[in-house]
């Protein structure tokens, strides 16, 4: 048994309302306001601007100590008039902080009575989500995020849903046009461990099997890093509320990562769409798993691309099975992550000794032979000693530095490597990209 | 628990009402978009490069989870400082308390790191849920044979200007004077307050003051060990460089400890031997000052001889600056000395002396930047097409999507810009950015059927 410790030391975890503000982030024509303190959104900023190297929209309340008397309820009826007023947003994220849940700030009255003061803001829909910074993690704030823009934005289920919508899957049938209405829609949630561009690839396989991927929330258009012709200070690209509205017709949703089931839950329950779970999209028997519900739902056999992907990344594995074998690799990851990768590393010959999860959430559904436990990086240094590789975002530099071993990034933040939210890790081509990635990093 | 405002001196100096100052008395507006970050995070960067000394931020994960090891501050020496601790509160401490586990928490990181001192930090929760700090670090310091330091600066008490002062507040009253209380000071020798010693800016300016024999009694704080600031009022002089905010700081350091101060700049060749001419008056040594007078003439000319041809290049090229601090108004000459004309220039987190400086300094027809939100910066861009923004990090995605060349000038970046030297790195760093090939790439049509045919 390790000892007790009452500190954090050199943190993995990211705020719930940095994961919150990163789930708005694909959202189209969004404003994000944090209610909190100034320093709450600033942080916030700082940390994605500097992993995705790419403007943040997110305002701030800006509670200041009278708020901590008298409570934040008018700063926040003023703060979300005062982004509609200046900013025009097509739709208002809001997110609590640790600082207003404490003082139990109600969200929601303050909006209502907003609406009352204020009827022509009405159909601008505002999103209210709860994410206090002492419970859980990024991926926490960020699950929570997708669900309440669910429950805000979705036309309230119907009981003949069944008859308008055609859910089964004999429904599903021919390559079809994306552009096409009668084109299938497939609802896609993907984690926050998913990077633009693997939510990019993602889209492209759906697109293979002649769907149409609906992505909540779409990160792939608005945090892929492009130049846009106009910028503007609220969200760029990201998923339309019109095709936020078109997910109740999905004819599936595919929920990704343990932390996302709720999401697809989510559709299952209240509009009958089939829910399919997908913990990991990284290694080869987690990317089969897909394909193969893919093949099933539509019908279509596998396309010639993604199979010929497939026999590359087989020889990858044969030609690098050696230097894969009983490598022992230490990871400091958040859970939807850290099971995507530990479990492709594993799959392959490599060993997983130290696995530590940055909030407890999901761990107790990981694989027995994965010694998932919650830690810190501080831990990663103490844990990490006898293996050969640390993967752990940036901040892990320290624990590399001190234990003198390479170290693969992975996670958020990364902002002393290039690329990464560029980066593919899902699929057979985007496995094959990390084990190279994973050797790359051991040969230096 | 609560900071006594009135008692730290905070809002004696009000906004001056010209449009774009800084709204030192004003609160931040809900909703309005200015990025001017909070107390905490003021306090922290100024105790932050205390190398050798462990700071702890009693706080749930978002204080310190999310911004831990994130500032260019660089060390000499122990890299204790980089180290992110947090007692991570959670939802059980804040129904309960958090008093208990931070003092565990301070024992154990005492125990474990070695620290030469503790800095704990108070946060807007855990100031709500009514932890006494003040009494956790005496009980803690009782165990301990470091001191344990209180700095109570949660967020929601404003702009990270009052976090400045409060940690300047901290230095005074548990820091500075703590060593040697009665020992002599030492002569030729200067404190530099609010030097950081970002990208090591501190390193480009030392080896001018000891060319000239002036002693580095402190840098508070940058490249600093607990004991340097301990023994801080030994020095015979202390030079302001940064954030006025730290001028309750001096103000407190001249009245118990009789060390005179002035302000002074390190950035840009003008006003780098500004600053020396002025140490050497304020230390009073004709020697010294006779040296000065000589040596800052010799090393203008090397390095203007060595901008020269970056000068030539920049010449008549235009410039929007939006910083805090003493880059406000130390930029605008700055660039100045590299041919560039201001078009527009604002700022968030200065005083209002820096602001006026600023104003000043500019060419009459530059214009104030009033709206401070990305939506004002995005608005003066697109009117004023300049050739380059000078600013901070925060700002510099949101210019690269206008494609105009950048610099960042604040926390975040990796080259020293401060003293001579630093002088012909920030002038290169320049010409890279403006005259990178990048840009011409950027402005060119994408390929079409329509200009194929």
């Amino acid at each position: 048994m390790r000892e007790e410790r009452h500190y954090q030391g050199n943190p993995q975890k990211n705020s719930p309302a940095l994961g919150a503000t990163l789930a708005f982030l694909g959202i189209n024509g969004l404003l994000a306001l944090l209610h909190g303190s100034q320093g709450c959104s600033t942080f916030i900023r700082l940390q994605l601007s500097r992993h995705y190297k790419e403007p943040i929209p997110l305002n701030s309340t800006a509670l200041q100590e009278d708020s901590a008397i008298f409570g934040g309820w008018d700063q926040l009826k003023k703060g979300i008039g005062k982004v509609m007023d200046k900013y025009q947003p097509q739709i208002v994220g809001v997110m609590s902080s640790g600082l207003t849940e404490t003082f139990g700030d109600d969200m929601t009255s303050a909006l209502a009575s907003l609406h009352e003061e204020r009827p022509e803001l009405r159909p601008h829909p505002v999103v209210l989500v709860s994410a206090p910074d002492y419970i859980g993690s990024m991926q926490e704030g960020y699950q929570r995020t997708v669900l309440a823009l669910l429950s805000t934005l979705l036309p309230a289920p119907t009981s003949d849903l069944n008859s308008t919508f055609a859910h089964d899957k004999s429904a599903v049938t021919g390559m079809k046009d994306a552009a096409d209405p009668a084109t299938p829609i497939i609802a896609l949630f993907p984690g926050c461990h998913l990077s633009p561009s693997d939510i990019d690839e993602l889209k492209d396989i759906m697109t293979l099997f002649g769907l149409h991927p609906v992505v909540l929330p779409d990160l792939s258009t608005s945090l892929d890093g492009h130049l846009e012709l106009e910028p503007a200070p609220v969200v760029q690209g990201g998923t339309t509320l019109e095709e936020i509205s078109l997910l109740p017709q999905a004819v599936a949703a595919f929920s990704f990562g343990l932390s996302m089931h709720k999401a697809g839950q989510y559709l299952e329950e209240n509009y009958h769409v089939p829910h399919y779970n997908f913990p990991s999209l990284t290694g080869l028997s987690a990317t089969d798993a897909l394909i193969m519900t893919l093949a099933g739902l539509t019908k279509q056999p596998v396309p010639a691309k993604l199979s010929h992907q497939r026999s590359q990344l087989l020889d990858t594995l044969a030609d690098y099975h050696d230097q894969l074998g009983g490598k022992q690799i230490a990871l400091a990851l958040e859970t939807d992550l850290l099971y995507s990768l530990a479990t492709a590393l594993i799959e392959v010959g490599a060993e997983v000794p130290v696995a530590l999860a940055a909030s407890p959430n999901e761990i107790k559904n990981f694989p027995t032979g994965i010694p998932v436990q919650v830690g810190d990086l501080e831990e990663l240094e103490e844990l990490a000693g006898a293996t050969q590789l640390i993967i752990a975002n940036s901040n892990g530099r320290q624990a590399a530095a001190a234990l003198n071993r390479p170290h693969l990034r992975a996670g958020l933040p990364v902002f002393d490597r290039a690329g990464y939210p560029q980066k593919i890790w899902i699929g057979y081509r985007g496995t094959q990209n990390f084990i190279f990635d994973v050797l790359n990093t051991l040969a230096v | 628990m609560f900071v006594n405002l009135s008692k730290l001196d905070l809002k004696e100096t009000c906004s001056p009402a010209d449009k774009g100052a800084p709204k030192l008395c004003l609160r931040a507006l809900p909703g309005e978009g200015a990025e001017r970050s909070c107390a905490f995070d003021g306090a922290r960067v100024v105790l932050m490069p205390v190398t050798d000394a462990a700071h702890l931020v009693h706080s749930p994960i978002a204080c310190a989870g999310n911004s831990w090891d994130n500032r260019g501050a660089r060390s000499s020496g122990s890299q204790l400082f980089r180290r992110g601790f947090t007692t991570d509160l959670k939802e059980q401490d804040i129904i309960y308390g958090g008093e208990e586990k931070l003092f565990q928490a301070i024992l154990e990181i005492a125990t474990k790191h070695r620290p030469q001192a503790i800095f704990v930090y108070s946060s807007c929760v855990a100031a709500l849920i009514g932890d006494d700090l003040e009494k956790t670090c005496a009980r803690a310091q009782e165990k301990l044979t470091i001191p344990v330091i209180p700095v109570n600066a949660p967020g929601f008490l404003g702009d990270k200007n009052i976090g400045n002062r409060i940690a300047g507040d901290v230095l005074a009253n548990r820091v500075i004077g703590t060593k040697d209380p009665e020992a002599p000071k030492v002569p030729l020798s200067i404190n530099l307050i609010g030097e950081y010693n970002i990208a090591g800016d501190l390193w480009g300016v030392l080896p001018d003051l000891q060319n000239l024999g002036i002693r580095l009694q402190a840098a508070i704080t940058g490249d600093a060990r607990f004991a340097d600031v301990q023994s801080a009022h030994r020095a015979s002089l202390n030079v302001l460089v940064c954030s006025k905010s730290l001028t309750n700081l001096v103000r407190t350091m001249e009245r118990r400890w009789q060390i005179p101060y002035i302000n002074a700049s390190f950035y840009g060749i003008r006003d780098t031997s500004q600053a020396l001419q002025d140490i050497a008056a304020a230390l009073g040594d004709p020697a010294l000052i006779e040296r000065t007078k000589f040596y800052i003439k010799k090393r203008e000319a090397v390095i203007r001889q060595a901008i020269a041809q970056y000068r030539e290049r920049l010449e008549g090229k235009t410039a929007i600056l939006f910083t805090g601090g003493v880059k406000t108004w130390s930029m605008v000459s700055t660039l100045a000395e590299l041919g560039i004309n201001i078009l527009a220039g604002g700022t968030q987190n200065s005083t209002p002396e820096d602001f006026l400086r600023m104003k000043e300094l500019m060419d009459p027809t530059a214009q104030i930047i009033e709206d401070t939100s990305s939506a004002g910066f995005l608005d003066i861009i697109a009117t004023k097409k300049p050739d380059l923004i000078v600013a901070g990090g925060k700002t510099k995605y949101l210019a690269h999507k206008t494609r105009t060349p950048f610099l960042d000038i604040n926390h975040g970046r990796k080259l020293p810009y401060a003293g001579y030297e630093g002088m012909i790195t920030f002038a290169q760093a320049v010409d890279r950015t403006v005259f990178s090939p990048v840009w011409e790439l950027l402005a060119r049509p994408f390929p079409s059927l329509e200009a194929a045919l």
